[in-house]
């Protein structure tokens, strides 16, 4: 693995298209690419695939273990078919699309960018959501939303239950677009209506303050 | 009558109860522990007489360079002496205190640590080698300032809240900070306690060789566990291939945590070294995986005790804090109005109020910090710990403070005897065993 990360840092450097062939589904497929460049990967991943990366357009066609481009600063990663738990989990910018399903905590402590998923999403999707978008094609598990602070989360499927402190609102027309104008650059020409969920804002805050915390606000 | 009033029902504890009835919740404060609990003062070091013989204590040569993470880093952490400077977020700490601990830790040769909440470019700016914290938030989390460290920390928990996340009152999360962490402005943060991408140590074990990936397997990965099931989580840490173990003991400080937690979870420093030294011995890795220490090292003495006992090195937090100047009047500050207690027995952290611009985000009160005059006093004080540890370990005559050892040591209390693993004083006797 050290090798191949290596050797994907060094081509990327030099903005290179690149073709992986076998990857085994191994961990940590493509971590820490920092330059602009196209990487496509033949076969599955592991864990940790495309996670801290910064300008690539990773296209895997399989699918992928556990935290599918973690912490990813910007670029787009498309996954043909299903990825684990905590995909695209704390992307602070980019996008992630999944082809298939994903598991549970999708999206998990997203401080920015997109996640579109075309099938359905597991317990806990957008949980500690910072900021960003999730867009969920299929249907969402329990507990949507759970404790998110900002940020958007569509569902076009069942919504499972929301989570504690989410709240469902009214998607505007124009969000609307947006998220169909999303969906169609992946090739899903259908447009869906969705449930939108975004945080009651209700958690923001402690309840109460002790007298000495509340001079100093 | 033995005294004037209940010693079930303490002022502190009547005053507990009058301010929760008003509250509603649990409370909340910085600074450590107010617990009393076994701690460095019950052991004593058994320096040399007629069965061996002394270095000269202020003269001989005596080792302190200190290697970290050597395990499988291409670069370990190489610092001047066994005291690093912990990790203390920017947000809980003013942008002049990171500056001035950053500046500190260059200044005498040794590390300091980021925190929640990511890097902040002054510290990086000032300080040579800065260990880069992986916490359950993530917030500011950057490769980029990843791949610039000198160290890589991943937080699994900490002594002063373990089992819990960060925390920061909205009072400190102002723009900028809130900026860094992607959180709305003014919100009191509760951060996860759970890592958003792994849960068990099997899965650490991927994240370990992540971050070895992204970081070119260049410097060592460090995990931080707070102490409460010390044994079981130092080998599963080993297993999943850490360079280093930073162990953080109930006495801990912190910037705030919930007091139940400060005062009623986890366990002291001098067996949490011990029980973590034991299972690294029992696995091979003592010696092999590096220990760091911390909670309450106040001194050259705890230092070189917690040296003894079986640590590599030793972080201090609070006691950087106070060479800072906390805790202390200084002319533009006045504690009993801002605070309302003296000097001397602040632990109003969370509050933003630090009256001598340490744990504050408020620019005016920032301004009683200068870094410069700062960073000199924790070096100052960084230099006379580790005067003070090779003082004590040529008295022992030894010339090198990585030879300390438990048998340099004897317990005071039946306690500190059973905690340590080391006979109590005028016995042969270890306690427990
Ligand atoms: C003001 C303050 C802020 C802290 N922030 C963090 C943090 O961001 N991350 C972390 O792992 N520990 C944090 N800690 C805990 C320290 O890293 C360390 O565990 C503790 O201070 C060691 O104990 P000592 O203060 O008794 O030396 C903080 C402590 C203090 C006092
Ligand atoms: S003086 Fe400042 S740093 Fe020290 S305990 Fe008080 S608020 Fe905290």
């Amino acid at each position: 693995m050290r090798a191949l990360n290596r050797r994907l840092k060094d081509l990327a450097a030099e903005g290179a298209e690149i073709t992986v062939t076998n990857p085994g589904a191994r961990h940590n497929t493509g971590v820490g690419i920092f330059h602009p460049c196209k990487i496509n990967i033949e076969g599955s991943v592991g864990y940790y695939s495309a996670s801290m990366i910064d300008g690539p357009e990773i296209t895997i066609h399989g699918n992928a273990g556990w935290a599918l481009g973690e912490n990813m600063m910007s670029g787009k990663i498309v996954l043909t078919k299903d990825a684990g738990a905590s995909v695209a989990s704390t992307i602070r910018g980019g996008e992630v699309f999944v082809g298939g399903n994903v598991g549970a905590r999708a999206g998990i402590s997203m401080k920015g960018g997109a996640l579109i998923v075309k099938g359905n999403s597991g317990f806990l999707t957008g949980f500690m959501m910072q900021k960003g978008r999730i867009i969920v094609c299929g249907d969402a598990g329990e507990a949507v939303g759970d404790s998110m602070y900002e940020g958007e989360i569509y569902v076009a499927g069942n919504v499972g239950s929301l989570g504690n402190d989410a709240v469902v609102e009214d998607a505007s027309e124009d969000e609307l677009l947006d998220v169909w104008a999303t969906l169609e650059r992946y090739g899903i020409a259908e447009r869906p209506t969705f449930t939108k969920i975004v945080s009651g804002k209700k958690l923001y805050h402690m309840d109460s303050l002790e007298r000495l915390e509340k001079a100093a606000i | 009558m033995v005294t004037d009033r209940s010693q079930v029902w303490s002022p502190w504890t009547i005053d507990d109860i009058h301010a929760k009835a008003e509250l509603g919740r649990y409370r909340i404060r910085g600074f450590s522990t107010f617990q009393k609990v076994t701690h460095f003062d019950d052991l004593t070091f058994l320096s040399t007489g007629l069965t061996r013989f002394p270095l000269e204590g202020y003269k001989e040569k005596c080792n302190t360079r200190t290697v970290l993470g050597a395990l499988n880093a291409e670069n370990p952490l190489v610092i001047e002496t066994p005291i690093y400077i912990t990790g203390m977020s920017y947000g809980a700490l003013s942008a002049n205190a990171k500056t001035a601990l950053g500046k500190a830790a260059t200044m005498v040769g040794t590390a300091s640590c980021t925190g929640d909440g990511g890097m902040l470019q002054a510290e990086r700016a000032a300080s040579e080698k800065l260990i880069y914290q992986v916490l359950p938030s993530r917030y500011g989390f950057n490769p980029h300032h990843l791949a610039q460290a000198q160290a890589v920390e991943i937080v699994v928990g900490q002594g002063a809240k373990p089992g819990t996340g960060g925390m920061l009152m909205g009072v400190k999360v102002l723009d900028e900070i809130a900026e860094m962490r992607d959180l709305p402005t003014g919100i009191d943060q509760r951060s996860p306690a759970r890592h958003p991408d792994w849960l068990g140590p099997d899965d650490l074990a991927v994240k370990i060789e992540q971050l070895r990936e992204a970081t070119d397997w260049s410097v060592p990965i460090h995990v931080k566990l707070g102490a409460c099931r010390v044994t079981d989580d130092v080998k599963l840490a080993a297993k999943a291939g850490a360079d280093g173990i930073v162990i953080d003991s109930m006495v801990a400080g912190t910037g705030a945590s919930a007091e139940v937690l400060l005062d009623h979870s986890g366990i002291p420093t001098v067996p949490a070294i011990v029980m973590a030294r034991e299972a690294l011995r029992e696995l091979g890795l003592y010696r092999k995986v590096s220990l760091i220490a911390s909670g309450g090292i106040r001194s050259g003495a705890d230092a070189a005790k917690a040296l003894a006992l079986g640590a590599d090195a030793v972080a201090i937090g609070i006691a950087a804090l106070i060479a800072l100047n906390c805790n202390k009047e200084i002319p533009e500050s006045d504690f009993m109005s801002e605070v309302g207690v003296p000097a001397g027995s602040c632990h109003h952290c969370h509050t933003g109020k630090c009256p001598v611009g340490i744990t504050t985000q408020d620019p005016e009160l920032m301004k009683r910090l200068d870094p410069d005059e700062g960073a000199e006093r924790v070096a100052n004080f960084i230099n006379s710990m580790t005067m003070e540890m090779a003082l004590l370990t040529r008295s022992l005559g030894k010339g090198d403070v990585h030879s300390l050892e438990p048998e340099d040591l004897a317990a005071l209390t039946i306690e500190a005897s059973a905690m340590a693993q080391i006979p109590l004083v005028g016995t042969n006797k270890v306690f427990g065993t």
